[in-house]
This record gives structure tokens, sequence and C-alpha cells, in this order.
């Protein structure tokens, strides 16, 4: 999703990660996780794409980086499930998930939640996507790193912690459902009067962006990649021009 | 109960369009939900209880029969009986043909969702005994004819004008609404010499204590003491997983349990009878009948990836917490047990094949797991049974999903198999959809995603991928 | 027609088993404590009860009061039969009935009734087991106005009043009339439900389990219509706890 559909997202990881100092090395071989199929049920079709990542992550060292709470949670708390039948596999899953971090649970635990100390004048408020906050378990640390941000005023979410009604192919599936959950979401948002919702998942913030769009909303979803990215480069410009 | 899980998209079509509930059920988030949060959150033990609680669970459920054995030795040792059923017919027909021989003439039913799969409220009834719930809710649901929306607020979907219809026999429409107070005083009104006359209690278990035979009852308003005190027989029905092995184990599993379902610290009451009254008491029934209901629960036992599912103590946390609950409702989960814990249960008591929209009808956002007070992973069941429902896992009979969309899935697999096809693939899609694009954004979306497009604009697949674009970044660098 | 042997098999086969087999010891459950253990952890839970009595009896009223009791804090047992006396005056009761516990007679309570007008009796009759009896009693429950009880044990965590039915305290005394008076005594008041349930395992482990049990906390309640709290559905729309200190 991220690769072809919010490319931003992606060059906006590299920045903030190279802005940390650190070697970016982007797999160009890779494809997806396989969550999308594991979610729907046809753990056949997920297994070779999952078990095609594995082999494609393994032959590189380091911590892997990924903007998804989703992904990340499929690849540490499912994968276990997705490969049952095979313990071989099972465990080389669990050596890469070790491995493998989402971004804002990088960055706070390796770097601190100040490490970023970048500049946007707007105002925001923020959604917390369900699998970076139930299935990782990260809840405060992408909020710290806003705070951070000077000139981002922030203001908070009600119900910040419910679902968008995202859920993948159930957003397809049960569309009146999902949008119904969305709904709520949205009126809870535009309460907010904040220019703009930052979160932490691509399915969540098209699932709000094309809601918001559709009840013809200015308001701007954005990844918290892209605010980070953004912020630093406003700080870098600023700064050259000094 | 007959189960109808196959009307689950039309009966939550339904709902959704109904304002009147929407509004109404909103209290399971704002009452139940918060009020959750805060017991939580001022116990400071709260999630050691938590483990220990799945502890006490996991461990009675692995030896299931040995507790059972031990639990139907101490209510007969307690001078009570016991009937094994291994269905709700059977169980239904115990009670009633225990009814018949006792000359009965009033029952009085304390909430308990064992006997909703029994259908037997409306069963006795017909069999000509006055059966009447007590529950408020239950009450409510019965005076209207329908099936409990909560497992702890039956008639949560209610409206005050609903309910003082179904009370107040000279309510007219446009008549001034009597408040809550009035309407309960109302019922309680109705139902005191209901109390007086009852000469059968059938009553629920919260929690059967192994090693003495002992029943625990957990409820507010009371009824549940006047069906232990009142009639001369009383019959308890349970699930059979329902037991826990000691009555000091009652401490964590009330303490979770009571929190977990209405936030309270402890409800208004808790009872625990020993069967039958013993001789030094005042008054008490004088037969205690208890009976263990099967109804398909050995199928959840025998299947590691469900046996879970047992933990559950009903406490309703997960339908609170479940944004799906919250807009569907109760009842389009078409039988006794509506939510998160309804969507992994129903299908594996009453069928998968008709229940398989239950399992999909989630976005695994979680909220359930977080909710439980025994840590059930209900996400994971609910991933388990949608494998058995897109692929039929190890009993293709179970399989539901149609060709078109497993060979959508099969396209979806090759497509990400290799670098080359899923860029290739993403530009297709690319140069399908730009002609209706607007600013990178659909209005309308063929199948099979034409679902999304019909309340949410979608993306258009970006022009150049991130690879592409690093590896053009990687370019400008050097 | 199920019976219990294959009932049980039937698990014990979904089980993976062909036999049942006693469970090992776990520390998950209370279960496997031994009777020692259960009679220690009872007398701890006593000896709380009393090293902390003012501390716990003052943590019980508040926790009381935050669940609906009206608490009545007295000096002592003159100010206690003034206090049922009052509710008595304001209930207009005609027809108390009581308990025997022997907090009851130490307060003077049937005095206290009596002079303001009221009529006060007591059920016990348990020993003679008939049926009539048991229907009397019942019919002046539903009759009565106010019915009072001592208390077996408090909870202080949860502002709980425990009641073990028995020869002269029955279990409606507490339930059918629309007013419950309770009357607390400093040294009665356990810690916690952990403490309770550590009394009744030792209870249980040494062949004294009461038939039955009763945790009372405030006025019957319910939320069933639109989820708001009312008072008094089929229990006792006020309850009052009078807590006595002993100088």
């Amino acid at each position: 999703m991220v690769d072809q559909i919010a490319p931003a997202v992606g060059e906006s990881t590299v920045d903030v990660l190279e802005y940390l100092g650190i070697t970016v090395n982007f797999l160009d071989d890779q494809t997806c996780c396989g969550q999308p199929a594991f979610n729907s049920g046809f753990r056949s079709e997920a297994l070779p794409v999952a078990t095609r990542f594995i082999e494609l992550f393994e032959r590189v060292e380091g911590p892997i980086v990924v903007p998804s709470g989703s992904c990340a949670a499929m690849v540490r708390n499912y994968y276990g499930d997705l490969f049952r039948d095979d313990t071989n596999l099972v465990e080389r899953a669990k050596r890469v998930g070790e491995r493998l971090y989402e971004l804002t649970e990088f960055i706070s635990h390796f770097f601190g939640t100040k490490a970023i100390a970048g500049r946007l004048d707007n105002s925001a408020t923020y959604h917390k996507c369900c699998h970076l906050l139930r299935e990782i378990g990260v809840e405060e640390q992408p909020l710290e790193m806003l705070f951070q941000v000077e000139g981002l005023e922030m203001t908070p979410l009600e119900r910040a912690d419910v679902c968008c009604g995202f859920g993948g192919a159930f957003s397809v599936k049960m569309p009146d459902i999902s949008s119904a959950i969305l709904d709520e979401k949205l009126d809870y948002i535009e309460a907010t009067k904040a220019n703009m919702v930052i979160a932490a998942d691509t399915g969540c913030v098209y699932q709000m962006q094309g809601g918001l769009r559709r009840r013809g909303s200015d308001v701007q979803v954005v990844h918290i990649a892209e605010v980070l990215s953004k912020s630093i480069k406003n700080v870098g410009r600023a700064e050259s021009s000094e | 109960m007959k189960p109808l899980t196959v009307n689950f998209r039309s009966k939550a079509a339904e709902t959704l369009q109904d304002a009147q509930i929407q509004q109404s059920i909103e209290h399971v988030y704002t009452g139940f939900f918060k009020g959750r949060l805060e017991a939580a959150g001022d116990t400071p033990e709260w999630e050691e209880l938590r483990t220990k609680g799945k502890a006490i669970k996991d461990h009675t459920i692995a030896h299931l029969d040995y507790y059972l054995g031990q639990l139907a030795d101490n209510v007969e040792k307690n001078g009570g009986s016991v009937f094994f059923a291994e269905d709700a017919a059977e169980a239904r027909k115990h009670i009633i043909d225990l009814a018949h021989k006792r000359e009965i003439k009033t029952v009085i039913k304390s909430k308990s969702m064992v006997s909703e799969e029994m259908g037997l409220a409306e069963a006795m009834n017909d069999e000509g005994f006055e059966t009447i719930e007590t529950d408020l809710g239950e009450y409510i649901i019965q005076l209207a004819g329908e099936t409990p929306y909560h497992l702890i607020a039956p008639a949560v979907h209610k409206s005050r004008t609903d309910v003082a219809k179904l009370l107040d026999d000279d309510f007219k429409e446009g008549d001034p609404v009597p408040d809550a107070t009035e309407l309960t005083m109302m019922a309680r009104e109705k139902l005191r010499g209901v109390f007086e006359r009852a000469d059968m209690s059938v009553t629920g278990v919260n929690f059967a204590v192994a090693e003495s035979g002992s029943i625990a009852l957990v409820t507010n308003e009371g009824n549940g003491r006047m069906s232990t005190t009142v009639p001369r027989v009383h019959v308890a029905v349970m699930g059979m997983e329902k037991i826990i092995p000691s009555i000091q184990d009652l401490s964590t599993m009330l303490r979770i349990l009571i929190r977990s379902a209405t936030g309270q610290r402890i409800s208004t009451y808790v009872t625990m009878v020993n069967g039958k009254r013993k001789p030094d008491e005042e008054e008490g029934p004088e037969e205690f009948h208890l009976v263990i209901m099967n109804n398909g629960r050995q199928k959840l036992l025998a299947d590691p990836q469900m046996r879970e599912s047992l933990n559950c103590i009903r406490c309703g946390a997960c339908l609170n917490a479940c944004p799906v609950y919250r807009k569907v409702g109760g009842h389009a989960y078409g039988w006794v047990y509506p939510g998160p814990i309804g969507a992994i249960v129903t299908p594996v008591l009453t069928g998968l094949k008709d229940a398989s929209n239950l399992p999909n009808a989630s976005s695994l956002c979680g909220a359930c797991h977080d909710a439980c007070p025994v840590k059930i992973n209900i996400p994971r069941m609910l991933l388990e049974l949608r494998y058995r429902t897109a692929e039929g896992s190890s009993d293709i009979e179970e399989r539901t999903s149609g060709a078109k969309e497993r060979g959508i899935w099969k396209a979806w697999r090759i497509g990400m198999m290799g670098r080359k096809r899923f860029d290739w693939a993403a530009r297709l899609s690319r140069i399908v959809l730009l002609p209706i694009a607007r600013n990178g954004w659909l209005k309308k979306t063929p199948p099979p995603i034409s679902g999304w497009t019909s309340t949410r604009d979608f993306p258009l697949t970006a022009s150049k991928s991130l690879k592409s674009r690093l590896s053009s970044r990687a370019k400008k660098a050097k | 027609m199920a019976d219990r042997a294959t009932f049980i098999a039937t698990v014990t086969a979904s089980l993976g088993r062909s036999e049942v087999l006693a469970p090992p010891s776990d520390t998950a459950t209370a279960a496997f404590d031994d009777t020692a253990t259960a009679k220690s952890n009872a007398e701890q839970a006593m000896a709380t009860a009393s090293e902390r009595s003012s501390e716990l009896a003052e943590r019980m009223a508040e926790a009381a009061a935050v669940i609906g009791w009206k608490v009545h804090r007295v000096a002592n047992q003159e100010d206690a039969a003034n206090v049922i006396a009052s509710i008595c005056e304001q209930k207009s009761a005609t027809s108390v009935l009581r308990s025997t516990h022997e907090v009851l007679t130490q307060v003077g309570v049937d005095a206290a009734v009596t002079n303001t007008g009221a009529s006060i009796g007591t059920t016990e009759h348990s020993g003679e087991n008939s049926s009539d009896l048991v229907d009397q009693s019942k019919t002046a429950a539903f009759k009565a106005d106010i019915g009072i009880t001592g208390v077996d044990y408090a909870i202080a965590e949860t502002g709980t009043v425990v009641l073990h039915p028995r020869s002269g305290l029955s279990r409606l005394v507490s339930l059918a009339p629309p007013t419950h008076i309770a009357v607390l005594r400093p040294g009665e008041v356990l810690e916690s439900l952990d403490e309770l349930f550590a009394m009744e395992r030792n209870d249980f482990s040494s062949g004294e389990l009461a038939g039955s049990m009763n945790l009372i906390s405030g006025p019957s309640k319910t939320a069933d219509i639109e989820g708001t709290t009312v008072t008094g559905i089929h229990g006792p729309l006020e309850a009052h706890l009078i807590i006595l200190k002993y100088d």
C-alpha cells in the first residue's frame, strides 16, 4: 500500500531515518507481508507471500522498520499462526519479527521521543491506529513526538482509540458497517476544528481521508512519517536561509 | 432458540438505519465501556487479576471432565440433584417435566443466557406455566416478544417510550413519557406479587464451585435473591464451562466479572447457595436442581484453536468495546450471544456455513481482546474462522467463499510473488483508473473494491512507486 | 437421554483423553491449598480485621456511601437506637422485622421501634421446619416496612455487608421490606473480598460452610431503562448502614 499508493509515506520514512543518522537500505524486491489475504482467510495464498517476505529479509541484517503498525503486527503476532504447520518457518519468522519495528516504536525505542526537533505551523489531532495501539502496544510515543514539533498545535481527539472502521477487506466487504463506524470518527475529527488528522497507518489514513473527501471536508489526513519529515525539512530550510 | 445468523447483513442494515437504536446503544460505550475503564484504572492490580482469572479458567477447562464430576458429586452431597443435558431440547424437557411433576403454577426466571439457548421461558409458557422474566431488562424483552440485545443489558436498545408502551396498558403515543424511575416502579409493582406467589424459579449460574457444589449469582436488582429464596423449587441452569475449582477463586472471578460488566466494584448482590434450604435456615427452596448443558460446547473444547472461548464469563465487555456491535446491534448476530464473543462461539455452536458473515463482520481492531477480563484472544479466533469460511481449512464443507473471491486472492498472490509483476499490476491499475480520477482520487471504482466508493473516495495508485522514487533519489544523491 | 457417564465421557474425549484424570496441583486455583493453609489464611483475615478495626470501619463507611448506603456513624448504642427510631418515623413504619443478631439486642432495637408505635417481630422457627410457618413469615416479610439486621462481616474494599442466613436470620428480612437497616460493629469489617473468601474456604475445608451467603452492597438497583440508574427494583429502595463506634 505504501509502496504503490502512498510512496510519499515511504520516502518520508527514509527522510526521518536518515535525519537520525541511519543508513537506509530499501530492499527493491519486496512486495507485501501477506496480511490482506491472511486477514481475509486465504491463508494458502498468504503463505507463499509471507514466506517470500521472510526469505527476503533474512538476507539482510539489522533492524527492519515499517511505517505501519498493522504490517508489524502481522509479522510479529500472526506469522506464528500462518506458519503453524511448519516449525522451522515459525522460528525463522520469530527471528525476523524480533528485528522488526513500527516506525514510531523504532524511533522512541532507540532515539527517544525527543530525537526529532522540527517545525510545522498547523493545527492537528491524532488518531490512535488500532494495530499500533493494541497489537504493538504503542500509545503515547507518537503523541510525544508530535508534541515536540514546534508550531504544531495539537487538539485531543475524542475516542481517539476507537477504530476508524477500516479493517482491510472488511471496508470493502461490509462497506455500510465500515462507513457507519467511520462516520462517528469523522464527526469527532471535525469537532476538533483541526486542519489535519495524523495517523500512523496508511489504511486508516485513506479510510478517513476518503470519507472526509466524500463529506466535502478540507481536513487533511496525514501519515506521521510525512509530518515528521516535513517538520525536519522546515527547520533545515530555515537554517540554510539564515 | 433457532439460529438466524444467516440474516446478519439484512438485520445489520436495518439497525444502521434506526436512529433511535443508534442513540440508545450509545450507553454501552458511555456507560459500560467507560465504567470498566474507570474501574480497571482504580484497581492497581488489574492486569494481575486478569492473568489470574485466565489461569483459573485455563486450568478448569483443561480438566473440565474432572471438575464436572466433582461438581455433580458435591451438589448431590448438599442434597441437590444434577441433570446433564446433552442439548437444549433435553434440558428444556427435563425442566418442563419437573414442573409438571411438582404441579408448579408460577415460574420466576432470573436472567440466564443458557436458558435463552433453550428458549425456556417461551416453552414453559406454552406448557401452561405462568413463566415470568424478573430481571427488568429481560422482563421488558419478554413483554416485547424479543430476544436479549446484550449479555447484561437485554433491553439496551429500547427507549423510555418503548418501555412505557410495554409496561403501561393505558400509555398512548403523545402522552408524556414517564421517567426511568417511574417506569421502574411500575415494573416493581407488577413483579412483587409474582415473586410472592412463585413456586418455582429458574436462574442462571455465574460460577459453579466444584469443590463445594455451590453456585454464585451476581445481580443488582435482587431478583436472583428472590429466586433462590421464595419458590419451593429452584432450578439453576448452566453451560458446562461455568465451573471454577475453589470457593476462594471467587474473589478473583467476581472482581473481574463485575468490573468488566458494569464498572462497579461489586454488584448490589452476590448470592451463594449450596443447594436447598438447610435445616437451620428460616426459608429457602425445598428442592435444588442443577442442569448442566453441553449444547455443542464439546466442539469448542475439542478444537485447539477455539477452546479458549470457553473461558468466557459473559460479562459483555467485548460487546461494549466493539465498534461493530455498537452499530449493528445485538439482534444482527442472529442467536443468543451477540458481539465479538458471539461472532466466535455462535458459528461453532450453530454452524459456520450460515454464520459465515459473523467472523467477517469485524475490523479486527482488537478492542475486544483488550477489554476481555480473561484475555480471550478474540481477533485470533475470528481470523481462524475466516480461514475456515475462505478455504475450508480442514473441513471443505465449511467453505463459503465464492469462486470469484478465491480467484481474486489467487491473482493477488501471483501479483505479490515477484517485484516486476507487482509493479506491472500497479501501473496497469493506474492506467485503467486514471481517466476517471480527479486530483488523485476516485469517486467510483470497479469490483472488487466498488463497495469502498459507495461511501468513500478511493486513492489512485501513485504515478511512481516507492522503489522508483527511492532509486531516483539515490541517483540524485550521487 | 444423557446420563452423567456419557456426558462426561464426551467431555473427556473432546479433551483428547480416554479417561478422566485428576488435575495435577496448580497454583492457578486455591483448590489445592490444604486445610492448614486455609486455616492460616482465615486466621490472618480475622487478625487484620481486629488489629485494624477502626481503619477498616472508616474505609467501609466511605466505600458504602459511594454505592448508595445511607451511612450513619454513631458514637454509642443509644444513638444507634435513635437513628433506627427516626427511620421508622420517617417511613411511617407500622411493621418491622429484625434478625436475632446480638448487636440488635445490645442496641435495644425492640424498645426503640415499639416506642414509635410500630410492631417488631423476628423469625426463629427453623427447627420446626413447617411449610406453614415458612409461608407465614414470607407474608410477614413482604408486608414489613423495614427489615433490620446486624452483619456477619463487612468488606471495606467494596462497602459490602455479608449475611449468612440461618435460624433467626431469614433471607427475606434484608430483601423484601422496602427499607433495610444494617448495624455494624467495629471488628466485623474484613479488608477485601480476598479475606472473605479465605474465611469461606476455611469454613468449607473444616466442614462448616454455611448453607448460603448474601453479599449486600447498598439498595437494590437497575439501569435497564436507558442506562439510568434507579434505586429499588426488587429489593430495598433504601439501605441504611449504622456504624457503631466504641470508645
